[in-house]
Parts: C-alpha cells; structure tokens; sequence
C-alpha cells in the first residue's frame, strides 16, 4: 500500500466529521530560509493544488495546515503542520514552535545557494529547542523544476543529509513533482518509529497524539446491540 | 430487565423531574410541542469548568484522566503558562450566563452522546435520588410499566432514558426540558431583538482560569471522541462549530495570538517592574488609555443600521486594515464573507424558486445556477455554521498575524492607540457581519423550512443564532488578547523615541 494524502476538504461538514478520525496525530514543522518555498510546498501537499501564479507574500510568524494522510489501508494520521515564516524577525515566534514538532521538512531552494548553506544552522537549531526527542527531518531541495538555474546539485545535497541522518528528496510545488512524497516519506517513518516505540506519546507534548479510547467503541457496541458480539 | 438498570433508568428520569421541578418553579412554559432531543442539536458555548465547586473539579479531572489527549493539550499548551486569569478578567466579551439548571439539562443531552464521565454520572444520581425522594411526580415515573429499553445502558443510557421519559411521562416531562429551549429561544429573542449578538455584558470568561483556546479544544476534542466512537449515526455533528472552526485553522491561530498575548503581558510587566514615580505614572496612564479603546463600550446600543451590504464590509475591513499599517491583507477574510454571503443569497435564492414554482422556468431560461438539487434544511444550516466558524477562524488568524507584524514588523510609525482604535471598530465590523449573517440565513432557513415541522426547524434555527452569537464572542475574546500585544508595541515605541 502506498501512503497517500486524503482530501477532505469537501462542502458541508462532513469533511470535518471525517477528519476526526484518527489512528495518530504527528505535528510537523516545516523549517527553511524565506523563499525557499514552503508554505507553496504544504499549501500543495494540504490543499492539493499550486497556491496560483500571483506572488504570495511572506508568512507572517507561523501558518497552519492540516490533512490526513492514510498510512496503511484503513490507517489514517492526521498531520498538524507548523508553517514557519524564514524571516530572521520573526525567529522568537518560530522558535515556540520545535518543541511541539515530532519532525518536519527541512526546506532550500535548489536555485539557491546560500539557503543550502544555512541547512546546518537549522538543524542546529531545531537541535537545541528539540524536547523530548530529536525531530525527524527530511532534507528537501525545493524548486527542482528550475534545472538551469540550479546552484547546489544532487549529490551534494545527498551528501550533507546522509551526513545528517536525513533523507534527501528534490521537489517542486509548480509542476507537482515529489510534493506528495515528501510529506508521505517523512509521515511514514515516523510511524515506523512510533510503532517501535523509540517515539511515544507523552503528556504536555504535541508533538504525537494517539487515537481516543477504544474502549468507547466496545461500550458504545455492547449498549446499541445487546446479545450480538462484537465482530472483531 | 436488570436490578442496576432499571435503578438508572429511575435516576435518569427523576433526573428530568427534578429539571421539571425548577421549569414549574420559574413559571408556565408556552409550547409543548418540543421534545428533549432538540437541545441536543444546539451547542451552549463551551465553558471552563474550573471555577465550579469541588464535584464538578473532580468531574473534570476525571475526564481529563479518561482521554489521555485531553490531558495532553492542557498540559501541553500549559507549557506556556497559565495565564489566563488576569487577562481574560479584561475581556468584556461574554456568553449569557446560563441557569444551573438548564445547562444541566443541555449539557446532559450533550455528553450523553458521547460518553459521560462515571463521577459525573454517580453525583448526578445522588442529587437526583435525594430530589426524587420528595417528588410526586418522580413516584408517578417510577411506577409507569412501560418503561421500555432496558438494554440501552452505558454511553447512551442517559440520552435513551430521557427521550423514553418524555414518551411514557408527557407533559410533565417535556416542559421540563422546555426549560433549556425556552432559555434558548430567549436568547434568540434577544438575539434577534437586539440584533448584536455577542455584545451583551453579562459576566462571561472573567472568571475563568483557562484560556479560550483550551475551551475551545476540549469541546472540540469531546466533539472528535464522540465523533470517533459513533460516526454512523451522528448526523447533527454534521455541522459541529468546533470541529469546522479547527479545521479552518481557527484555534492554532487563536492559541499562537494568546501565546503572542501571554508573552507581550509578561514584557510589559517587567517593564512596569523596572519604573518607578513619574515614569510609572506617567506609563500606567498611557497604558490606561491604550486599555480603554478595547473597551468597546461605545456600541452598546449602536443604531439599527440593517440597510449595510454589499461592498460596504469589505471596504470598511480593508480601510481598517491599512490604518493598521502592518504587511498584510486582510483578503482570506473578506473572500470568505464574501462567498458567505453568496450562499445565503444562493439559498434563498432557492427557497424563493420553490415558493413561486412558475419562476422556476425562468431562472432556468436564464441559464441560472445548474438546476441545484433542494437542499434541506439540515444541509442549509450545515452551511450556515460552516461559513460562521470560516468567518470566525479567520478574523481570528488576521488577529494573530496583525499582532504578530505589530510585534515583529518593521512599521511602528503607526501610535498605537490607533490601531487599537482600528481594531476595535474591526472587531464591531466583524461581529455586526456575524449577527447579519446569521440572521440571513435563518430567514433561509424559514423559509426552506416552511413545511417541517418547528421542532426539526427551530432548533437549526436557534443553532445559527448561538453559534454567531459565540463567533462573536470569540472574536471579542481575540481581540482583548491583542491589548497586550499593543502596550508592549508602545511601550517599545516609546522607547525607541528616546534613545
């Protein structure tokens, strides 16, 4: 089975009906200089389509997104994104937000040299405001649709995540290459690591919740249909 | 029929008799023709328990033991502090304040849907045990030999019994639960009457230890865990508020503006704690000023200005928007007004073909919209309470990122006590546009609804009324968090002039 995001952005409320329903919830964060690209790259993701051709402005401090993504047939996770804006002003805003994150995409823009460079001082960063575990990141070159003007190559790039214990994906929001796996990918191990056990849930942290009380199910079972069993 | 069952199913419904005592203390009731299960469908604004007495603390703790998640927000968003308390003590915006009685009775209706906490449950009976003990009536339920279902126990007891009490008891029983609707349909009385929702002072979130947003999120979150254990047969959660507010985004937004809040409030303080003699006078009274734009006490009693459409918000949003001076626009904001605002006129639109079949042709000639399948009225008010929650979660973000840039922007050429002047006159815009709104699509809905019956339709109607008058709260609730944000943005402007 392929991990694939759920649209649930239909008319009326049943999107929201439906979107309660949940095996786990992963708060992401999505981290990368100004302009590299990521609020285009989760609009993409969470709302399925290229936020359009007119210049969008800045993030202002964090943006939120959330979508579901179905893991293994039938298992649904509800990703929480943190949008955080590049801009250096906005840093102290940011910074609130790694500490409720299990992981996220770690953002440059291929055509873009020094966002490359600033990589390193991202994940340092995350480092230091990472609690209780360490995030789960995945290094994505943005913007692969501009081939000539690309500035840092492939093997580069694969270099420097491999040094860091991070998958490497080329992406671009325009053309709509890789947008879904990078996301998909990142969820995926995530899960791996949740259903090991070396993620868990735990109080007074975002960054990973689990489904509610199965036990209801049965209770709610047992009162609607007295004397049938329970199927499963 | 079990021994247990049949004492809950007993303490159930002297639960309503007792309910039916207090409707027969406050007087006559005028319909009867309500059941209990209407009260159900409308939400009573979620309320921070904290301020309760000791049983209902431990109802609360209980529950929030009982879904780990639950804990986990509280505590989670905790980490930045709990704070509400002095800030939301300024907050003027308010909810009524409901009699104890009747939230009981709506809120029992609520959780019983979902799944009711034990201790909850067990104080309950106890009172109700002692209430039935000097009841008439309650002897007159006990011994009806019909009372029926005696397998519905558990998660759904409380819900089944009530609707089954009202069958088998009558009259006595359903004035009982009156009494929530007529608290209800007062309020949409009031609502229509004055026609500004959220606007009346009645003692709402002051006392209160919590922030909005983690108000919010728990009834969200009961929302999600009842939605998660009974998907099937919710059909009323179709339109549930809290759930669509999340899903626009609007409570990550509400919790990044109060934690933006919490952090100005702390600064100020400090800055507060280094001055001393004139300095701090002179601060205080500056910040004093700045306090009483928020104050918002001017629109009480705001003429009836009903002849406003059109454009006119949107232009009025958008000039209120530059005079803030921050990078961005208020565009999400205005374009959900705007499509809001089509779907009412869309289904009345609808609703007038249906009322004068012969122009139905005509439309069509026209080539007007493809011949739209009839909506019922519960797929009208799902919309309505899904545009009210997109309005309300997005005034909420253009809050949040105006605190935000006012905070982190590079544009300070603006006096802060005009901003709090534009937001304030924004924050009016806003709700007067709510109070609009819901009554658009209320008239939708009557007329739609000519041929149901009033107990399907008015409590559809009475929900869009509650809920904009909520929205209207909240936005008045986010707005009071930006006071914070404006007094350290002085505070720093001040400074900068001196240096």
């Amino acid at each position: 089975h392929r991990p694939r995001r759920l649209l649930h952005k239909a008319s009326g409320g049943e999107g929201a009906l439906d979107a309660a329903i949940w095996l786990y919830q992963f708060c992401l964060i999505v981290l990368g200089d100004s302009t590299v690209g990521k609020s285009c790259l989760l609009h993409h993701f969470a709302e399925g389509r290229f936020p359009g051709p007119a210049k969008t402005d800045p993030t202002v401090g964090v943006d939120f997104y959330s979508c579901l993504v179905e893991i293994e047939p039938g298992k649904r996770i509800k990703l929480l994104f943190w949008d955080t804006a590049g801009q250096k002003r906005f840093r102290s805003i940011t910074r609130s937000y790694y500490r409720h994150s299990v992981g996220g995409l770690l953002v440059f823009d291929i055509t873009n040299r020094s966002s490359f460079d600033h990589v390193r001082d991202w994940l340092e960063e995350a480092k230091m405001h990472a609690d209780p575990f360490q995030l789960v990141f995945n290094l994505v070159g943005h913007k692969c649709d501009l081939e000539s003007q690309r500035q840092v190559s492939r093997e580069e790039a694969e270099e420097l995540a491999s040094a860091c214990g991070m998958r490497y994906i080329e992406t671009s929001a325009k053309d709509a290459t890789n947008v879904e796996e990078s996301f998909t990918v990142l969820t995926t191990d995530i899960y791996e690591l949740v259903k090991n056990g070396e993620i868990t849930a735990q109080d007074g942290w975002e960054g990973v919740k689990t489904e509610y009380v199965p036990d209801a199910v049965h209770t709610l079972e047992r009162a609607y249909s007295p004397g049938e069993h329970c199927p499963c | 029929m079990s021994q247990k069952d049949n004492k809950s199913l007993e303490e159930d419904t002297c639960a309503l008799d007792e309910n039916d005592q207090k409707a027969e203390d406050t007087g006559p009731t005028e319909t009867d023709d309500v059941e209990a299960e209407p009260a159900a469908m409308t939400r009573k604004r979620p309320e921070s328990k904290t301020s309760e007495p000791s049983a209902m603390q431990e109802a609360l703790d209980q529950k929030v033991q009982e879904s780990s998640s639950i804990k986990q927000s509280q505590t989670g968003w905790g980490y930045w502090g709990n704070w509400g308390k002095n800030l939301l003590s300024t907050a003027s915006a308010t909810v009524a304040t409901v009699g104890h009685g009747i939230s009981n009775v709506i809120e029992k209706a609520e959780t019983s849907l979902g799944i009711p906490s034990p201790s909850e449950l067990s104080s309950e009976a106890k009172n109700v045990t002692e209430e039935c003990q000097n009841s008439a009536i309650a002897s007159d339920c006990k011994g009806d030999p019909e009372n029926p279902s005696p397998s519905i126990t558990g998660a759904f007891g409380m819900f089944s019994t009530i609707s089954t009490a009202v069958q088998n008891t009558g009259k006595t029983v359903i004035s009982g639960s009156l009494d929530a609707l007529e608290f209800i349909g007062k309020k949409t009385m009031d609502v229509i009457a004055e026609g500004d929702p959220g606007f009346k002072k009645t003692k709402g979130l002051m006392n209160r230890n919590s922030t909005l947003s983690q108000i919010l999120r728990e009834a969200k979150e009961k929302e999600e865990q009842r939605t998660a254990t009974e998907v099937s047969m919710a059909t009323e959660t179709k339109a549930h508020y809290g759930l669509l507010f999340d899903e626009f985004q609007g409570l990550a937004h509400l919790e990044a503006l109060e934690m933006l809040s919490r952090e100005s409030e702390l600064k100020v303080k400090s800055v507060i704690g280094t001055l001393s003699g004139a300095e701090l006078d002179a601060l205080k009274a500056e910040l004093e000023q700045l306090k009483e734009a928020f104050s918002l006490a001017e629109f009480c009693d705001d003429e009836e200005d009903e002849k406003e459409e059109g454009e006119d918000f949107t232009r009025e949003i958008k000039g209120l928007f530059s005079q803030l001076r921050v990078s961005t626009k208020p565009d999400k904001l205005t374009q959900a007004r705007s499509s809001a605002c089509e779907l009412a006129h869309s289904l009345s639109m609808q609703t007038a073909k249906e009322e004068r079949p012969k122009e139905v042709d005509q439309q069509v000639g026209f080539g007007d919209a493809e011949q739209e399948e009839k909506k019922s009225v519960e797929d009208i008010h799902a919309s309505a309470i899904r545009s009210l929650a997109e309005l309300t979660a997005y005034s909420i973000e253009v809050f949040h990122k105006t605190a935000a840039l006012v905070l982190h922007g590079q544009e300070q050429e603006v006096l802060a006590t005009d901003r709090a002047k534009a937001l304030s006159q924004m924050t009016i815009v806003l709700c007067k546009e709510l109070s609009f709104l819901s009554k658009g699509f209320a008239t939708c809905l009557t007329a739609a609804g000519v041929e149901e019956k009033g107990d399907v339709l008015n409590p559809l109607i009475t929900g869009v009324f509650l809920e904009a008058s909520n929205s209207a709260s909240y936005i008045q609730d986010a707005f009071q968090l930006l006071l914070p944000v404006l007094q350290l943005s002085h505070i720093q402007a001040q400074a900068e002039l001196t240096q």
